[in-house]
């Protein structure tokens, strides 16, 4: 019983770590502009891809450039990074094209879900003529000598997912402490709060909002690199499922708290472990439905704060 | 002087007006629709060495694409091979995409009958075939499927047949196999993904043929189609310390499977069903794909003309390698469509009928042939299922670099 209790616990850890740093990107994005970006899943996709084309993965027959790889691999970790920052630049691109227009005209908030809707959209199809539609695996190699699975107690846990939870913690841990003590964290925090008076006190918002795209789309990068490690990329709507349970994480943790994205994320994770497998079929259905039941009883998530009318 | 008619007969004479107008708008949107319908109409190119068209819908993006991958150059090489056996006019293949949906499936069905295709192949899923299948059925279109291996594909009416053998012919071969390596087995866990046709008419034939070894699962595990953690499962089902697990999966979900569960420690007997059958499992599960049992259809190493010219011409194409059985079925499905029109225009049974009646003419004479086919001598039932003689058991060999294998054959069989 406590074999299984451990098994499960472990398993939903693991699930929940992707979730929320997933989750994590998109608040980034909500607490200084308000709104949900929804290229996030598809930055999430490409940074599957990039990490597995900077491994030095070949272009599949369906791609525009099939065979294609690099001539030298590099290893898992610097290719994360590498895919980590590219998806931080295609996210800058997407706030110039799809939320930087909007936002000089002052447009209602509804326009930045299409417009940003419209850019994952775009870059999903980039994707899918350029890799193809096929699915990609990680050599077995990926994580050189390191063994497959380790034992933890009476549970067996795979090394990646394990790595999974343990990177999620850490990207969690360091965001935390740049946005509570750094400067530049506090100026973002500060223009999350209110961006015409962190203007009016000296703040670039426009400068803070672009670090926050970037930061979220290194995030979602990070994220899609290392599951798409974990189970491998499926395609190029790869980013999707995880995009919408990103999403649910969301507004179940509160809309713009990170802490509530982390704890959103874990117990999405746990609870979704915790079905029995023989009704995986409901997994999504009860997750789905956690989160109704929450947000009848705090309609501003579980760690969401009630907004202050201002006077 | 009549009286004027009450409001009740207005009403009355209204909706009788109502109704005649109504039904001759329909009437003349049927005849409309009707002689609008290419079906009605002559065999486009009659006379001419034109090529007569047919429809091919396969798996070329979403999740099952690495099935569509296989089975688009079977058709290349089997319109390569008719090339200098035509004697009437050649079949052309329109390429649809019918992606891994039902959905997708069912609007490149419609698509290509609105074109006007003589006949179909595909789809590449049994799931897609029961909600695309009905529409050619209705429209009097032959389907020929490359790779459906549910029960009651071709049961879905007299247009629908396959190449494919259902899996109860096939998949308890290599459970067999199995039990024959491990005399003693005992404990046997299974894994299906409960939301696919395929997936849950195979585990219902593995589960039917343990039973009658007397094996009852010590665990059933149910995924879904589009899964890629099996962490959970994979746990529930190793706490029942399984010897053999038995897996009807898709491609990509059980090669994924697969390598999850070697990377947790099983290291007992796999058994995997006809989903799995294509090499692009390969780059998926990788070193972990080596050893699992797999029942055929196909085996390159049949020994007759037809599976030597596919061989020769697959070498040729792809510069070496073995073709996968998926190849060699959407070859077979070309192969018998082409001999059927073949035979019929050598009879000139094709002059002067509609393109309706040319469709049960190539029905009717793809029922009624026998084929050598790359999977052997094959002929159909009146209801279309195929009839095979011979099936394979195979292993996945995996070489060095565990990028690359192969089904290396393990042991034949004739169907009696």
């Amino acid at each position: 019983m406590t074999a299984t209790l451990l098994q499960t616990l472990l398993n939903g850890l693991a699930s929940g770590g992707a979730y929320a740093l997933f989750a994590l990107g998109y608040t980034l994005v909500f607490s200084v502009l308000g709104v949900i970006n929804f290229a996030q899943g598809a930055l999430f996709t490409l940074g599957g891809y990039l990490t597995y084309l900077l491994m030095g993965g070949a272009i599949g027959i369906n791609g525009a450039l099939p065979g294609l790889s690099l001539p030298v691999g590099l290893p898992f970790w610097l290719a994360l990074l590498l895919a980590g920052g590219g998806s931080a630049l295609a996210s800058l691109g997407v706030e110039r094209v799809a939320f930087a227009p909007l936002r000089r005209q002052g447009a209602e908030p509804l326009l930045y879900l299409i417009t940003s809707l419209g850019a994952g959209v775009v870059l999903v199809n980039l994707l899918q003529i350029l890799m193809g539609s096929e699915s990609y695996a990680f050599p077995a190699s990926a994580l050189g000598s390191w063994p497959a699975s380790v034992a933890i107690g009476s549970a067996r846990v795979r090394t990646v997912q394990l790595l999974l939870l343990a990177i999620s913690a850490l990207l969690v841990v360091v965001l935390g402490v740049w946005l509570e003590k750094s400067r530049s964290g506090k100026a973002l925090r500060a223009v999350a709060e209110d961006a015409t008076t962190a203007q009016l006190l000296g703040i670039n918002s426009t400068a803070m909002i672009r670090l926050a795209f970037a930061i979220s789309g290194c995030l979602a990068g990070v994220a899609g690199g290392l599951v798409a490690l974990s189970v491998s990329i499926s395609g190029p709507y790869f980013g999707i499922s995880f995009g919408l349970k990103g999403l649910a994480v969301l507004v179940l943790g509160g809309l713009g708290s990170v802490p509530g994205a982390i704890v959103g994320g874990l117990l999405m994770g746990i609870v979704e472990a915790l079905v029995p497998t023989e009704a995986s079929g409901y997994r999504d259905a009860l997750a789905f439905g956690i989160l109704f039941v929450v947000l009848l009883l705090r309609p501003r998530g579980l760690l969401g704060r009630p907004e202050v009318e201002k006077v | 002087m009549p009286a004027p008619p009450t409001f009740l007969e207005r009403r009355t004479t209204g909706a009788a007006r109502l109704s005649i107008g109504l039904a001759l708008v329909i009437g003349v949107l049927a005849v409309l629709g009707r002689s609008a319908d290419v079906a009605h109409k002559p065999l486009a190119g009659a006379g001419t060495r034109a090529p007569l068209p047919i429809g091919a819908v396969l798996a070329l993006t979403g999740n099952a694409n690495v099935y569509g991958q296989d089975q688009r150059l079977g058709l290349e090489l089997g319109q390569t091979w008719a090339r200098t056996r035509t004697v009437g006019r050649p079949l052309a293949v329109e390429l649809e995409d019918g992606g891994s949906d039902e959905a997708s499936a069912t609007a490149a069905f419609n698509l290509l009958i609105r074109r006007g295709v003589l006949a179909l192949v595909g789809p590449t899923l049994s799931q897609q075939a029961f909600a695309a299948d009905p529409i050619a059925e209705r429209r009097g279109v032959p389907v020929v499927a490359p790779s459906n291996t549910a029960t009651g594909i071709p049961q879905i009416g007299f247009f629908i047949s396959r190449v494919s053998a259902q899996s109860s012919v096939i998949a308890p071969l290599s459970l067999a196999e199995a039990a024959r390596r491990d005399p003693d087995l005992k404990r046997v866990a299974v894994s299906y993904a409960q939301d696919d046709a395929y997936s849950t008419a195979e585990t219902a034939i593995f589960q039917r043929a343990l039973a009658a070894k007397g094996l009852h699962p010590v665990s059933v595990q149910r995924t879904q189609l589009g899964d890629n953690d099996f962490q959970n499962p994979i746990a529930a089902a190793l706490q029942q310390r399984p010897e053999l697990i038995v897996i009807s999966a898709q491609a990509v979900d059980g090669g994924n499977l697969v390598r999850q569960l070697r990377e947790l420690g099983y290291r007992g007997q796999i058994v995997v069903g006809n989903g799995m059958n294509t090499p692009n499992i390969y780059p998926i599960c990788q070193q972990w794909c080596d050893g699992m049992l797999i029942a055929q259809a196909y085996s390159p190493e049949l020994d007759t003309p037809t599976n030597k010219a596919f061989l020769r011409l697959f070498t040729e194409r792809q510069g070496g390698g073995l073709p996968p059985q998926l190849t060699a079925q959407a070859f077979t499905a070309y192969q018998v469509l082409f001999e059927a029109s073949q035979r019929l225009q050598a009879r000139g049974a094709l002059e002067g009928l509609t393109l309706a009646d040319a469709r049960l003419a190539l029905m009717k004479e793809l029922l009624a042939g026998r084929y050598d086919t790359p999977l052997g001598p094959i002929r159909f039932r009146p209801d279309g299922e195929v009839i095979q003689q011979r099936f394979y058991v195979a292993q996945v060999k995996m070489d060095g670099t565990g990028r690359q294998g192969r089904f290396a054959l393990v042991r034949d069989q004739e169907q009696p």
